[in-house]
């Protein structure tokens, strides 16, 4: 090879290495973005963005580890209406067993991450809402895009209450106890982003009650009356039970004084949905009513005017694994897990609703939703939720039975007589899964088969939601409430009111990160 | 001088070199002592040379073997070379080119392929173990291809990767585990055959690492595959068959022992209510040894789980070279069958190396690996986060009564629902005398899961480079060197709608896709001047780097028919799963400059600025300096008397530093909103704040080392105290939950933590006779690790095993993840009851269920008590990464037989045995034998409480009590291998060069005090935060090979 030619090679190849390699660095390479992920910069730019962050809120309260599934199901739990049947740790049983710690994960760590982290999201829209002002006042948004927003305000903040009563209900002491003077829980109203800010202290119970009024009052205020166009694929008929309208926050609010034990309240608020006398159909917003058969309130895709909330499920967006509704109740056969049947005991204390001689065996509650694993198996098990996998069943927030059945007890507590009203209130909701058979004696409840106690009435509202809201987390809250002791079941003994795990530990995550936070 | 007078004046010397193993050794030169006479050996080692009529001694010099001058006799010669591996001339390869070990001043430990091939590895860095001081490599457990845990010069990092660099012939490669499926796990670095590594250098200190800048705070693994040489053509075939058992498996009640001590445990749990209530407990002895139509058994799960497993492996190559041009070829077949069933690694690979001279001063080249591994695991429940499955393989046979079968009679599967079924067994506690409520366990039956389900991660991976090199005047090299490294992953799920996992969605079959796309431009200008005694070396460089990594995937549930058992099958539903998108890109420039006076006085200088794409601010700056002095070199020291005797002696040092980005998120600076779905809506939601200020974790390295040759360099060893501080560690800073922040976290470079100790090594020729030779090497490693700052003094971060179980926390002060555990009093003698320390001294005991309290009481006063939580009264147990390690290689040769023993050791570390804890828990659990020594009133001074069933408190399953936490010091006899090289005539006749034959057993015997099956255990696997917890994991094979290696 001659000398000029190695050398032109030589210079071509240097050439080549200093001008495309040695010195070069492609500046849009150092400014990558992901393809999955939006830039928080353009959350707030289009109408269906802000839609969508909405729907964000709910899915973050309708998780499997709170309203998706756990927090009823440890509602229910915690009671003595169902035994244990896998011991597994993972599944609830420390929380049957009430021998959860500040550390146990799934149950005390976790549905209190799920409820802030819902909470803060709620906050953050807030905030971005007013942040954005001048986004949502323009092209591409429409001119009464006002209206559209101050829907959403009152979504996001009626989720906040949901969250923050139901974080009550678990780490608190219920109001009853020192009128909620006890220490409640931190309650964040202002969006968290970056560090700092950790310590906050708890408020009183009383305290984070008015908040959630607060809440709901301006939900109530400022909601839809009703969803009356379909958003995308959201049907209406789906809307007006996954979303919150203007009944929504009624109802919550039927079931926040209820609890607080403002029972004057309660009916102020339920007669708002409940009329006078039957038929009991709310009179405005969504005709929320007393669906006809209990059966098909239970029945995919669960979306009678009966339920004025509940969180849906689909096969893309399921409820996650060991959360699910009917993986928990219904048996192996069914399609679920069978981790909790139903207590079988008539131990007039110990026992389980379904040894109760009071439900009846006709009642359509028992025959439709009390099942067997096999023809021949003594154990019984849930089947309200009917679905196995991918488990879509929608979980259950409020009913309107609620609402009937808490006026029902407010007026038998305001009033202190066998009121006729709350009589007609129980005997609706109960009659509805005990219709009179040809010839069968009435069974209705009169004042007569109370001897006019007022207390053996209560006593007997108390039964009906027992039985009416078996596997919806009701069953806490009802205890709790009145500071009545979670009773005994098979080796777990008994709670009262004043021992220490009557509520839940106060997670050991927040209390390493929280320095203000105290224990339980 | 005239030809002919040579001619007239020499006489032809020849003969033959070999190796000590007896082969012939191509391209040794030979050189006539005090002359410039030489010539080079043939690709049979045989060489012939002139020899001046004066001359009398030859001398045999060859890279990588200790040189020998032999008498010029009559006959032919034959010399035998012996290799060293440390030799001091050796070039060592350092990131972006060579280097003398002669002139090298920072730390860069070597290992040569040969002490990686031959092993039943998948991945080359598992052979890696005990080999190199300063290198912690722990096998985390017994199943296939799951990544070891690297750690060179202890952990470096708490919320990114503390492991390190891999750089594969210069391109940066993949490694940990890349698999979309828990139960089955994929190192990349199994696509590499150990077979075709030439050796594997560890850079340690800030010298030797600086120049890969922001990716070397965990160290830099160099790897090297091998090349053609020059005048040799050989064809190689390697080939080992093995076999793979379990060893310690845990000695667990029989049957009838398993009904005994469960009914004891419900006598005594009836007792416990009647004490506690007044009223006699109810409780049914609901154990039973046979159904009630007589079926009986006596069930050793282990059996249906491990087995002995049969492994092969072949790889044939063929390499030479001309003056032009060298060439290596090789292909490799491994198919390994673990102890697990069904626990299958299987790879073929291919690689190609080519340089050829394409002018005179131009050199171009390939290196080219293709390789398909597919990894197959059964759910162990030791990958992954499967600690706690309800499936894990590890956890099953312990767990499950040995009553039960894992068949009915009728010869079907003992299922009910997604569990095993029954068997003999009652619940105690919900049945009544009249009526028996079966006790169904939960767990899964493991033959179920065994014969349908199947975890496996296919990748194939494409790996090479191509280079040009031209020398452009004497001394300059400009090098471009554009490398690519694709891997894609096939990740399966499937599991049966019969029982287990896939129960309750009737059927489940998950199929992920993966990509890693990478390509790597490095661009380098090298300088050589020698003038005199000063030699000069400068290197510029740049270096651009992207990465792109995607997977996607489903899952698909409600198997149409049984029939269908893949993805493609028909399904009632699928969903979106394990979506994934990243990409990053790193820009770099680079120098390094060194310096040496007649190879005494020693200097080196490297620079890197490194621009990242996932932080906010893009640039830094990274540097190492470093010096040495070679005494020996020295006029005064070669003219000593010692010198004969101690005749090298080299000190040097270095400081500089380094960066980490391996394992940050690529977006993480920027503020992000996610997208899911609230039932049939999309959605969006605050996923991540901004976080501006993130930046790399900086290691400030300081190194001082000793380098010490004795007896002709017979005795080698250095001697290096290094001292490694890691500042901004970039933290997962907890936040209050009740923020609500996304994962309770915000990352900032907020901690530090100092990492120091001392590295030994050393290596003996004890014995360098003709046909006797034994040599010894050592390497001792000790580490001190301490957190010295965290986001405040009283900060805990916990370290979660499989987001159940806190062992560890990270605190201030002491060693990252030390273990919290409340300090054990042992068993009160006086009630069978455990006791436990609560943090005012206060002894507490506890009784299940036998008291109107939570169970526990005061000992002193017997009233009642609360609990006793980790938080409050746990002591701390550390560090969990073991202060020192090493290993310790024998290797004998008498003439064609060679015996390598090759110990590991470890220790100075506790260990979480969360699986004790397990073993002895009352639940219906099976319990380890020595339950048996449990307290009765019989037995007051028992080892463990008295029985109460459905107690999991008194022996750790709720509370992390140090009676679980031990000491994990172990020695291993790690390999030991027998070989037999067939002599060079008999080869000879066959048209062989080599042929040698052997057998080793890897983990042959294991010295240790630590109770449960493995102490080199990581359930956590590569956690910085959560390290040595045992929980459930399977323990490592014993291994017996045998194998041939022929050459042509």
């Amino acid at each position: 090879m001659n000398y000029s030619f190695r050398k032109r090679v030589a210079a071509l190849v240097c050439t080549a290495m200093l001008g495309l390699g040695t010195f070069s660095c492609q500046d849009s390479l150092l400014n990558l973005k992901p393809v999955a992920l939006l830039d928080a910069g353009v959350a707030f730019d289009t109408p269906s963005r802000v839609l969508a962050q909405v729907n964000g809120l709910y899915s973050y309260v309708k998780v499997g580890g709170f309203l998706g599934g756990r927090y009823q199901i440890y509602g229910d739990i915690r009671a003595n209406d169902f035994v244990n049947r896998t011991s597994n740790s993972v599944t609830g049983l420390a929380v049957w067993n009430h021998t959860l710690a500040e550390t146990s994960q799934n149950d005390v760590v976790s549905v209190w991450g799920n409820a802030y982290a819902a909470i803060n999201q709620v906050n953050i829209f807030l905030a971005g809402l007013d942040a954005n002002t001048s986004k949502l006042s323009a092209a591409p948004f429409p001119s009464d895009y006002a209206t559209t927003a101050t829907y959403y305000r009152g979504e996001a903040r009626l989720l906040r209450a949901l969250c923050y009563y139901s974080l009550l209900q678990l780490y608190a002491r219920p109001y009853i106890d020192g009128n909620g003077s006890r220490p409640g829980v931190p309650l964040r109203l202002t969006a968290e982003s970056g560090s700092g800010n950790n310590n906050l202290a708890r408020s009183t119970v009383a305290q984070v009650y008015d908040q959630i009024l607060i809440d709901l009052n301006f939900a109530e205020q400022n909601l839809p009356l009703s969803y009356t166009a379909a958003q995308g694929s959201a049907a209406v008929s789906l809307l007006n039970v996954t979303r919150a309208h203007r009944n929504t926050a009624i109802a919550l609010k039927s079931r926040v004084y209820l609890t607080m034990g403002r029972y004057s309240d309660v009916v102020t608020e339920a007669n708002k949905l409940v009329p006078a006398t039957a038929p009991y159909v709310a009179a405005t917003g969504v005709a929320n009513s007393l669906n006809a058969s209990v059966a098909a309130v239970f029945a995919a895709p669960q979306e009678t005017s009966e339920s004025i909330l509940s969180f849906p499920f689909t096969a893309q967006d399921p409820p996650g694994t060991q959360n699910q509704l009917a993986y928990y109740f219904l048996p192996t056969q069914l399609g679920g897990n069978g981790e909790y049947g139903l207590n079988t005991s008539t131990n007039a204390t110990t026992g389980g609703i379904v040894g109760n001689p009071a439900w009846l065996s006709t009642d359509l509650r028992r025959t439709n939703f009390v099942v067997r694993s096999t023809a021949t198996s003594a154990e019984r098990f849930l089947a309200k939720y009917p679905t196995g996998s991918p488990y879509t069943d929608k979980a259950p927030v409020i009913r309107y039975p609620e609402v009937m059945l808490s006026l029902a007890e407010a007026l038998v507590r305001t009033t202190n007589t066998v009121d006729t009203r709350a009589l007609a209130l129980l005997n609706a909701v109960r009659n509805r899964s005990n219709p009179l058979a040809a010839g069968a004696t009435p069974i209705d409840y009169t004042a007569a088969s109370f001897s006019n106690s007022t207390t053996a009435m209560l006593d007997a509202i108390l039964l009906e939601r027992r039985i009416e809201f078996l596997g919806e987390g009701i069953r806490n809250i009802d205890l709790m409430r009145l500071n009545a002791t979670i009773p005994a079941k098979g080796t777990v003994s008994a709670i009262p009111s004043t021992a220490a795990n009557y509520v839940w530990p106060i997670p050991s995550t927040e209390l390493s990160t929280n320095n203000l936070m105290t224990r339980n | 001088m005239g030809a002919r007078d040579l001619h007239a004046q020499t006489r032809t010397t020849s003969g033959r070199v070999v190796g000590s193993d007896g082969a012939g050794l191509p391209g040794v030169t030979v050189l006539v002592k005090g002359t410039s006479l030489g010539a080079a050996t043939d690709a049979d080692g045989r060489y012939s040379l002139p020899a001046p009529a004066g001359a009398t001694t030859l001398i045999f010099s060859f890279v990588g073997y200790t040189s020998k001058e032999a008498r010029i006799g009559d006959s032919p010669l034959t010399i035998t070379l012996a290799t060293n591996s440390t030799s001091l001339d050796e070039a060592v390869v350092v990131g972006y080119g060579t280097q003398s070990r002669r002139d090298l001043t920072g730390s860069v430990a070597t290992v040569t392929g040969k002490e990686i091939a031959n092993t039943p590895v998948q991945s080359f860095d598992q052979a890696l173990q005990g080999r190199a001081s300063g290198v912690s490599i722990t096998t985390p457990n017994g199943v296939l291809n799951n990544p070891p845990v690297i750690r060179i010069r202890g952990a470096n990092s708490i919320a990114l990767s503390s492991s390190p660099l891999f750089v594969i012939d210069g391109v940066p490669t993949y490694s940990g585990n890349n698999s979309a499926v828990g139960s089955v796990a994929n190192n990349p670095l199994a696509n590499i055959a150990p077979e075709d590594i030439e050796n594997v250098e560890v850079l340690k200190d800030a010298s030797a690492t600086a120049i890969y800048g922001s990716r070397a705070n965990g160290g830099v693994i160099l790897v090297t595959t091998k090349r053609g040489k020059k005048g040799q053509a050989r064809l190689s075939y390697d080939t080992w068959v093995g076999v793979s058992k379990p060893i310690r498996l845990f000695d667990m009640l029989n049957a009838q022992q398993y009904v005994d001590i469960k009914n004891e445990a419900v006598r005594n749990l009836n007792a416990n209510r009647l004490a506690a209530t007044g009223t006699a407990g109810t409780n049914v002895q609901g154990f039973n040894l046979a159904d009630a139509n007589g079926n009986a058994y006596d069930t050793r799960w282990f059996d249906y789980i491990y087995r002995t497993g049969v492994s092969q492996n072949h790889n044939l190559s063929f390499s030479g070279g001309t003056d032009k041009t060298t060439y290596l070829a090789s292909v490799g077949y491994t198919k390994q069958n673990g102890m697990l069933v069904r626990n299958d690694f299987r790879r073929f690979s291919s690689r190609v190396n080519v340089e050829h001279k394409l002018f005179n001063r131009v050199t171009v080249g390939a290196r080219v690996n293709y390789a398909n591994s597919l990894n197959s695991s059964p759910n162990s429940g030791s990958v992954g986060d499967g600690a706690f499955g309800t499936g894990g393989l590890g956890r099953l046979p312990l767990v499950l009564p040995p009553n039960i079968s894992p068949y009915n009679p009728d010869g079907t599967y003992n299922t009910n629902g997604a569990g095993i079924g029954a068997g003999p067994n009652y619940n105690p506690t919900t049945s009544t005398a009249t009526t028996l409520q079966p006790l169904l366990p939960g767990y899964y039956n493991p033959v179920v899961d065994l014969d349908n389900n199947y975890f496996t991660s296919e990748s194939n991976s494409l790996q090479g480079a191509l280079y040009a090199d031209v020398e452009v005047i004497k001394g300059l090299h400009l090098r471009t060197q554009y490398g690519i490294d694709n891997l894609n992953f096939e990740d399966k799920a499937y599991y049966t709608s019969v029982a287990g996992d896939g129960f309750s969605a009737g059927g489940q079959a998950i199929d992920y896709y993966r990509t890693n796309k990478r390509w790597n431009w490095q661009n380098t200008a090298q300088y050589d001047l020698s003038a005199g005694e000063h030699s000069f070396s400068l290197l510029a460089g740049n270096e651009q780097q992207y990465t792109d990594v995607q997977r996607w995937g489903a899952s698909r549930t409600g198997v149409a028919d049984p029939f269908f058992t893949t993805f493609q099958g028909n399904y009632l539903n699928i969903a979106a799963a394990g979506n994934s998108q990243g990409s990053n890109y790193l820009a770099s420039f680079f120098g390094r400059f060194t310096y040496n006076y007649g190879h005494k006085y020693l200097f080196t200088a490297t620079g890197r600025r490194d621009g990242y794409s996932a932080w906010a601010q893009k640039f830094g700056n990274f540097y190492g300096l470093s010096a040495g002095y070679v005494i020996s070199e020295e006029g005064f020291w070669k003219e000593a008397g010692f010198a004969k005797v101690f005749d090298y002696l080299k000190v040097s040092g270095s400081f500089g530093t380094t960066g980490n980005n391996q394992g940050v998120y690529d977006y993480v600076s920027l503020p992000l909103y996610g997208s899911f779905l609230y039932g049939n809506a999309g959605t969006f939601y605050y996923t991540q704040g901004a976080n501006p200020n993130i930046t790399w974790e900086k290691s400030k390295k300081t190194d001082a080392s000793i380098a010490f040759g004795f007896l002709d360099s017979r005795l080698t060893g250095d001697a290096t105290y290094y001292h490694n501080l890691v500042d901004g560690l970039i933290l997962d800073v907890p936040q209050a939950p009740s923020r609500g922040i996304p994962g309770n976290s915000i990352p900032a470079n907020v901690g530090s933590m100092r990492n120091r100790g001392f590295e030994f090594n050393l290596r003996y020729n004890v014995l360098q006779d003709k046909a006797f030779t034994w040599t010894v090497s050592g390497n001792l490693t000790t580490l001190d690790n301490k957190v010295l700052s965290l986001l405040d003094d009283t900060q805990r971060i916990a370290g979660t095993t499989s987001g159940l179980e806190t062992a560890n926390y990270t605190t201030v002060g002491r060693s990252i993840g030390s273990i919290l555990a409340v300090p054990n009093a042992g068993v009160n003698p006086a009630n069978g009851q455990r006791m436990l320390v609560k943090a005012d001294g206060t002894v507490v005991q506890y009784n299940h269920l036998g008291t109107t309290g939570t169970g526990w009481t005061v000992v002193s006063s017997g009233a009642n008590t609360t609990s006793p939580t980790q938080l409050a009264d746990g002591v701390y147990y550390g560090p969990v990464l073991p202060t020192w390690y090493g290993g310790f290689d024998n290797t004998f040769r008498y003439k064609g037989f060679d015996l390598g023993v090759f110990i590991q050791f470890s220790g100075g570390n506790y260990i979480y045995n969360g699986t004790k804890s397990g073993l002895h828990d009352q639940r219906f659990w099976n319990n380890r034998a020595d339950i048996l020594n449990r307290w009765t009133a019989e037995n007051t001074n028992a080892e463990w409480p008295r029985v109460v069933f459905g107690d999991n408190v008194s022996n750790g399953s709720t509370i992390v009590m140090s009676q679980n936490v031990e000491k994990g010091d172990f020695a291993r006899l790690r390999n030991v291998s027998l070989g037999y090289t067939v002599p060079g005539k008999t080869v000879s006749k066959l048209n062989l060069s080599n042929v040698r034959v052997y057998v080793q057993v890897q983990n042959a015997a294991l010295i240790t005090k630590y109770s449960g099956i493995d102490p080199e255990i990581s359930v956590n696997g590569g956690s910085n935060l959560a390290p040595g917890v045992d929980r459930n994991s399977v323990g490592q094979a014993r291994t017996y090979t045998a194998g041939l290696n022929v050459s042509f």
